[in-house]
């Protein structure tokens, strides 16, 4: 079985690299370049695993999150947060403790083959 | 010159290393009228490496004379064949007892093998032999040990090593696991609980790749109480959310760089 995971994420070089590992792994990569792509694809494609970034133009990753678990899809779909934001913010904890993403990652602490590890792992492929 | 009593005994004392008096001892009794002589050796065998010396205690006794009597005493080495490989003679002077020890150095080309020290005397006027001999084993040292011990001793060495490193990893692995098994936190409310569980799966990560710095760091947190032992949360008295904000805000001063962190997946509750 083939898994569709969908990368929101606005910088290209980054999205492109994950989209080549996904691939390259027998993943099918969906693309969006902000909150509001990422939310429209989710709903209509319904992917297996979402892997969000939160600092995006047009709409933010924490937006489209809370947008995606109103959906009842949308509300049980693992997502991994990937982003360089520090969960230093008191509403920004409270955030993902009521949206429950499966892990919070922050990019510069991670290599992509490791943040595949985690998809594989979340999807329980490993 | 006449000697009318004659009796001779020479003990002889393989030491090597070992204390002198806890050594081989061998002893040699040359009755006087019959001129036999008696050898006692003790069944501890002797090793000595090629160049090293080979300590002997020489007793010569009741010589019987009130004069200084001129001995020449002999030494021996013989192979197995009985083929002397080493010989050396001296000239003691007796009254009526002496005792002295001699070191033979082991020629360096010896082979290994089983040899026989033999230690005669004579002088003039002597009526009877006397003999003295003992086996002594030569054998190769390595890195100070007898080829034989250092085998063992390797053995011994490396079944330790061995059993001390399944040991220190059953060991280490058992500890890693206490440290890093997710404590459980069902009996917490629901609604804090994951909380609870995001703050201890942080302290423990934290905890294994700073060290306990991680645990000091988190008593310091106003309204987190923990376990410092294990890192248990056993209270949060604040805004949870602001508890975990500010214990990621310190590891990252502390680690430098940013803090990622997971989410367990939910149970549902019984």
């Amino acid at each position: 079985m083939k898994y569709t995971i969908l990368i929101v994420e606005d910088e290209e070089s980054l999205r492109g690299a994950i989209v080549d590992v996904l691939r390259f792994k027998n993943f099918i990569p969906l693309e969006a370049k902000n909150g509001k792509e990422g939310v429209e694809i989710a709903l209509s494609k319904h992917p297996d695993l979402i892997l969000l970034d939160l600092v995006m133009p047009v709409m933010d990753g924490m937006t489209a999150f809370k947008k995606i678990r109103e959906d009842a899809w949308g509300a049980k779909v693992p997502v991994i947060i990937l982003t360089n934001l520090s969960a230093t913010n008191e509403q920004l904890v409270d955030d993902m403790v009521t949206h429950k993403p499966m892990h919070y990652l922050i990019k510069s602490d991670w290599k992509i083959h490791d943040v595949m590890y985690k998809i594989e792992e979340v999807l329980k492929i490993t | 010159m006449k000697l009318n009593y004659f009796f001779l005994t020479i003990l002889m004392l393989l030491c090597l290393w070992i204390p002198f008096d806890k050594a081989n001892a061998l002893e040699v009794d040359t009755v006087q009228t019959e001129a036999e002589v008696h050898t006692n050796s003790a069944s501890l065998v002797s090793k000595v490496a090629p160049g090293e010396f080979l300590p002997l205690s020489v007793k010569l006794l009741n010589f019987g004379s009130q004069n200084r009597v001129d001995v020449d005493v002999s030494y021996e080495i013989l192979n197995k064949k009985g083929e002397r490989v080493h010989f050396i003679k001296e000239t003691v002077a007796v009254e009526t007892t002496a005792s002295f020890v001699k070191t033979i150095q082991i020629p360096f080309d010896v082979s290994p093998g089983e040899y026989t020290a033999k230690t005669y005397i004579s002088y003039q006027g002597q009526l009877v032999p006397a003999v003295s001999s003992f086996p002594f084993k030569v054998e190769r040292k390595i890195a100070g040990f007898f080829q034989s011990d250092f085998i063992y001793y390797l053995g011994f060495t490396l079944f330790i090593s061995i059993l001390t490193l399944i040991f220190g990893h059953t060991l280490m692995k058992h500890y890693r696991k206490n440290r890093l098994s997710p404590i459980d936190y069902s009996d917490i409310p629901h609604d804090l609980r994951i909380f609870y569980e995001i703050l201890s799966d942080t302290i423990m990560e934290m905890r294994e790749r700073v060290g306990d710095d991680a645990i000091s760091i988190a008593t310091k947190i106003d309204g987190l109480k923990i376990d410092k032992d294990t890192g248990r949360v056993l209270e949060l008295s604040s805004s949870p959310a602001k508890i975990i904000a500010t214990l990621v805000s310190e590891y990252e001063k502390l680690l430098g760089k940013k803090v990622s962190f997971s989410l367990r997946p939910e149970k549902k509750d019984l």
